[in-house]
């Protein structure tokens, strides 16, 4: 028979331990409701929000912000923003503190990806039940970013967006006899051109320097996910093709070394020591480069990406459980109308706004003859096709693991199809 | 009149205990528990019962993480067991400018380990100082892949984690070489015993207790081994994350908004049971030894 003693300690374990589990399996009813309420602004918006930015509080953007806040709280007296920034480190666990003790920002900018975990828990209003213009008012690629599959609703008003063009060295094209007026627009004409300047430069100069990755994967047209959405499913022998492609690349020395390693610099910083003759970047690419790079940037020349633009997009999100909902979301409409937003582009170059209204405006639709301005052009034109290619349940985790797998491939210390069948079951096993 | 009741001992502890429940006790009982659960950072779980165990039975990172982690703890030990006592006795003769060979010895410990293990990329990149040494003296034609290979990787690290140690330990052994009576060394020489004699019959059993303490620390701190293999390897484990830790397996697990706080707490009770077994067979060996 337990003693007294014995009892009492095994039921403060039992206790304990159903507390915990209560704890832990608590639902999340009250905040769903939350995040899908509607929200109409009064006659007169009053009180006070706090507006959470990422990594902007800086000499180039603080003007702007205090401008707009300024602007915002003047037409409408008796209102303040308080603006907070977050250094970007760590930003996806600073928003998971923020939620979990209910201390989440009024007005939050979000990525995607973190948008929608914050969906989960219902941290973030739907904004598709408050704003009727909202498909109307901004982009549909921008819209499609913060729209998730089995979670109704949208949760971000688009904000600044991104896209990718190639961009090419000419010199080391030309010295290898590859067209600067015929680039490759396909994987295989890609892998074709980097062994022309392996073979030409003995070695010593590349045109690729990454790893592949689902960005890859889209572009051959491989479905990241099963029909339903709801299990990763891109292990298949087309995938694994693609991965071939490169595994043969690097066997054969079309690509550094270290390459797969997680040190390593990194295709575009060797793009900008003429070490490699590709890489991608924003539409503003070669005008930072004629800062970083005087003589270099002259040799670049752009042209669209191969496969599915990449989306990149930033959100501005309102938390559900804001205590002054009207004027949050009326912010965060202010902070992301037409105007703000290309004020807010001609500070963030090489960034689009996420509205309908600016697709029009021929600060993107004209180019000044330049390489530059060519490609500047050439990121606006791609923004309307350009998607967000990671699904939003794909995780960092899942990343990682990707790259690692596909790393043992390109060492061929296991299959493509090995490396894909282990990252899509590792994937499936974190969802 | 008494001045004491039965508690007023208890309500001198009572704050220390309420430190010690608060901050150790309980975030350890609910590491177990939450290894019960599959709760996440932003959504709510709920109790699994042994699922995350089976989970770790079929992780093949784990296993790799494993037999990371004895390695590096089956070359520290004894390398840092006995290096840092060579030192010791080195340092300990009373000869000229002996506080700076000190200071140079302990410099290594007093550094940040993030620091050094930063500087130690940059010089064992396959662009680093070293390699270019290596390549300049012919000795190598090709960049040695020390942060790019499966085992060089692994071992690159240990070295660090010994060059960074050695200072440390050297100093515990310095306070222990103090306290063998000299009259002993001086009775074995009237003898006619060697310096290894001497060494090894008056010097090891005067400092064994301090060997065990030293085994022991090192063999935790190995089981816990992070940073070096973090920034050395790129944060995931080198190339393929075949140099992954479990500490780095835990901080993985846990971290970002989709952080696995049930699984990630399954590993640490693993952990915490993994780096119970050496202390304890160490302990041991030294019972029986002084036995």
């Amino acid at each position: 028979m337990l003693s007294r003693h014995k009892v009492a300690v095994v039921g403060a374990v039992v206790c304990t331990f159903t507390a915990a589990g209560c704890g832990v399996g608590e639902g999340s009813g009250d905040s769903t409701t939350a995040a899908q309420q509607s929200v109409s602004a009064p006659a007169k918006l009053a009180g006070t929000i706090t507006f959470q930015t990422w990594s902007l509080k800086n000499d180039k953007f603080t003007p702007y912000f205090t401008q707009l806040i300024a602007a915002f709280e003047k037409s409408h007296a008796g209102t303040k923003i308080n603006w907070i920034d977050q250094p970007g480190d760590g930003y996806a666990d600073k928003v998971a503190s923020q939620i979990k003790s209910g201390s989440l920002p009024d007005v939050v900018n979000l990525p995607p990806e973190i948008a929608y975990q914050a969906t989960r828990p219902g941290a973030l209003l739907n904004l598709a039940k408050s704003v009727p213009t909202l498909s109307t008012d901004y982009v549909a690629s921008g819209i499609g970013a913060y729209t998730y599959p089995g979670v109704d609703g949208s949760y971000a008003f688009p904000w600044y967006l991104g896209t990718d063009v190639n961009y090419w060295n000419k010199d080391i094209l030309g010295k290898a006899g590859v067209s600067t007026t015929a680039l490759p627009t396909t994987n295989d004409q890609l892998m074709a051109a980097a062994k022309k300047v392996h073979d030409a430069t003995g070695g010593r100069d590349y045109l690729i320097s990454r790893k592949p990755g689902l960005l890859d994967f889209v572009a051959a047209g491989v479905p990241l996910s099963s029909a339903d959405g709801k299990k990763f499913a891109f292990n298949t022998p087309a995938a694994a093709g693609v991965v071939d492609k490169y595994v043969s690349a690097y066997k054969s020395g079309y690509m550094p070394k270290d390459a797969l390693s997680d040190t390593y610099l990194g295709n575009s910083a060797l793009f900008e020591k003429s070490r490699v003759g590709w890489t991608t970047g924003t539409g503003f690419f070669i005008k930072d480069l004629q800062g970083k790079s005087p003589t270099l940037a002259p040799k670049v020349i752009g042209s669209p990406v191969i496969g599915t633009p990449p989306l990149y997009a930033q959100g501005i999100s309102v938390a559900a459980k804001s205590k002054n909902l009207p004027l949050a979301l009326e912010f965060a409409k202010f902070a992301t109308n037409n105007t703000n937003q290309l004020a807010f582009t001609d500070i963030a170059t090489g960034f689009l706004p996420g509205t309908t209204a600016a697709q029009t405006d021929p600060r993107f639709s004209k180019s000044d003859g330049t390489a530059a301005g060519n490609a500047a052009v050439l990121a606006a034109k791609a923004l309307p096709q350009a998607k967000v290619i990671q699904p939003p349940t794909w995780t960092e985790a899942m990343s990682t693991y990707l790259n690692q797998q596909l790393a043992l491939a390109l060492t061929g210390k296991q299959s493509s199809k090995d490396a894909l069948d282990k990252a899509v079951s590792k994937a499936n096993s974190l969802l | 009149m008494r001045s004491h009741r039965w508690f007023t001992p208890w309500l001198m502890v009572l704050p220390a205990l309420a430190w010690l429940a608060v901050f150790s006790l309980w975030p350890a009982i609910n590491t177990l528990l939450l290894s019960f659960t599959n709760v996440r950072t932003l959504s709510g779980g709920k109790v699994v019962g042994l699922e995350n165990y089976r989970a770790m039975w079929e992780d093949d990172q784990l296993r790799d993480a494993l037999v990371n982690t004895v390695i590096y703890m089956l070359v520290c030990v004894p390398l840092l067991t006995v290096l840092p006592l060579l030192l010791a006795m080195l340092v300990e003769k009373p000869i000229r400018g002996l506080a700076i060979f000190r200071t140079v010895l302990y410099f290594p410990v007093i550094a940040s380990a993030v620091v050094v293990a930063v500087i130690w990329q940059w010089m064992l990149d396959e662009r680093g100082v070293v390699n270019g040494l290596l390549q300049q003296a012919n000795l190598v034609h090709e960049a040695v892949p020390f942060l790019t290979g499966r085992w060089l990787l692994l071992f690159s690290a240990i070295t660090l984690t010994v060059w960074k140690g050695l200072g440390y330990y050297m100093i515990l052994y310095l306070s222990a070489l103090g306290n063998v009576d000299p009259t002993l060394h001086e009775a074995a020489q009237v003898d006619g015993a060697g310096a290894f004699r001497r060494f090894w019959s008056i010097t090891i059993p005067g400092v064994r207790g301090t060997m065990t303490l030293v085994s022991i620390l090192i063999a935790v701190s190995a089981m816990r081994i992070f940073t070096e293999l973090y920034i050395l390897g790129g944060t995931t484990g080198g190339v393929g994350g075949q140099d992954v830790s479990v500490v780095m397996l835990i901080q993985s697990s846990v971290a970002g908004a989709d952080g696995r706080l049930g699984y990630g707490a399954a590993l640490s009770v693993l952990l915490f049971v993994i780096a119970v077994i050496p202390m304890a067979a160490l302990a041991r060996i030294n019972k029986k030894a002084s036995a």
